[in-house]
């Protein structure tokens, strides 16, 4: 499934990179300029770590 | 998995108080640690990190500090107990930071000075490390009546720690190399 999901490349070596979490966050900005999910009470950020070189990278899910 | 590219499993020291005896368990995982082969790790004391105390939360997080824990795939940290909790500035320290811990292994060294080698401390980490994103292993070492096992210069006066050493290292390099794997290329989708 999930064939259209968009792949992160490492910004360090270029790979593709493993998306291998989710972690629901909550807001602690003050400016409060994420779009917070109503029925989690936070927002999710994806983790994702490259094979290559092991260097991580987050987004929003 | 990238063979090429060893272990890396830094050792935390998670007081700043003068005198503290915990600095010599933190030492010797530190050199069990270095024996082991395709494995690197370091001690890392955090009275040396510069860290703001008028801010907290990843608002604080210090370059260097983050780039340790992004390189590493486990962490060993070394507290000892406080009123049966840890201190104030390994937890500052440790929420510096977020996205570095996901799906990586920690293991948790006790000490005290009384007779229960800092149990109530690990248990009292236990919640926070899961919410961190780290994964705890089932093995402790307790240093229990520190300053009867080290002498003032840091020797182990007591070998028997060895073991309990050894075992809880090869539980957390095992945990460790299996997430890596996990990380690399297990995907969640």
């Amino acid at each position: 499934m999930a064939t259209t999901i968009r792949k992160m490349i490492c910004p360090r070596c270029g790979a593709e990179m493993n998306h291998h979490g989710n972690k629901l966050v909550y807001d602690i900005d003050p400016q409060g300029t994420r779009q917070i999910d109503p029925a989690l009470g936070g927002f999710v950020d994806e983790f994702h770590t490259c094979p290559k070189c092991g260097s991580i990278a987050t987004r929003a899910a | 998995m990238n063979a090429t590219r060893p272990l890396f499993i830094p050792v935390i020291l998670g007081t700043v108080r003068m005198g503290r005896r915990s600095l010599h368990p933190a030492q010797l995982l530190t050199r069990e640690l270095g024996k082991r082969a395709g494995l690197e790790t370091e001690l890392i004391d955090i009275a040396q990190l510069p860290l703001p105390t008028n801010d907290a939360g990843e608002a604080i997080k210090d370059a260097g500090f983050s780039a340790t824990m992004e390189r590493a795939d486990a962490l060993v940290i070394v507290s000892p107990e406080y009123n049966h909790g840890y201190s104030g500035l390994l937890k500052h320290v440790l929420d510096s930071c977020l996205k570095e811990y996901i799906h990586k292994a920690v293991g948790i060294v006790g000490v005290s000075a009384g007779q229960f080698g800092g149990s109530r401390v690990i248990e009292n980490l236990l919640p926070v490390m899961r919410e961190l994103g780290l994964v705890t292993i089932f093995w402790d070492v307790n240093f229990s009546n520190v300053r009867k096992v080290f002498s003032a210069d840091g020797v182990l006066l007591d070998d028997s720690y060895l073991q309990s050493i050894d075992q809880f290292l090869k539980e957390l390099i095992w945990m460790a190399r299996t997430l890596r794997q996990g990380r690399e290329h297990i995907t969640v989708d």
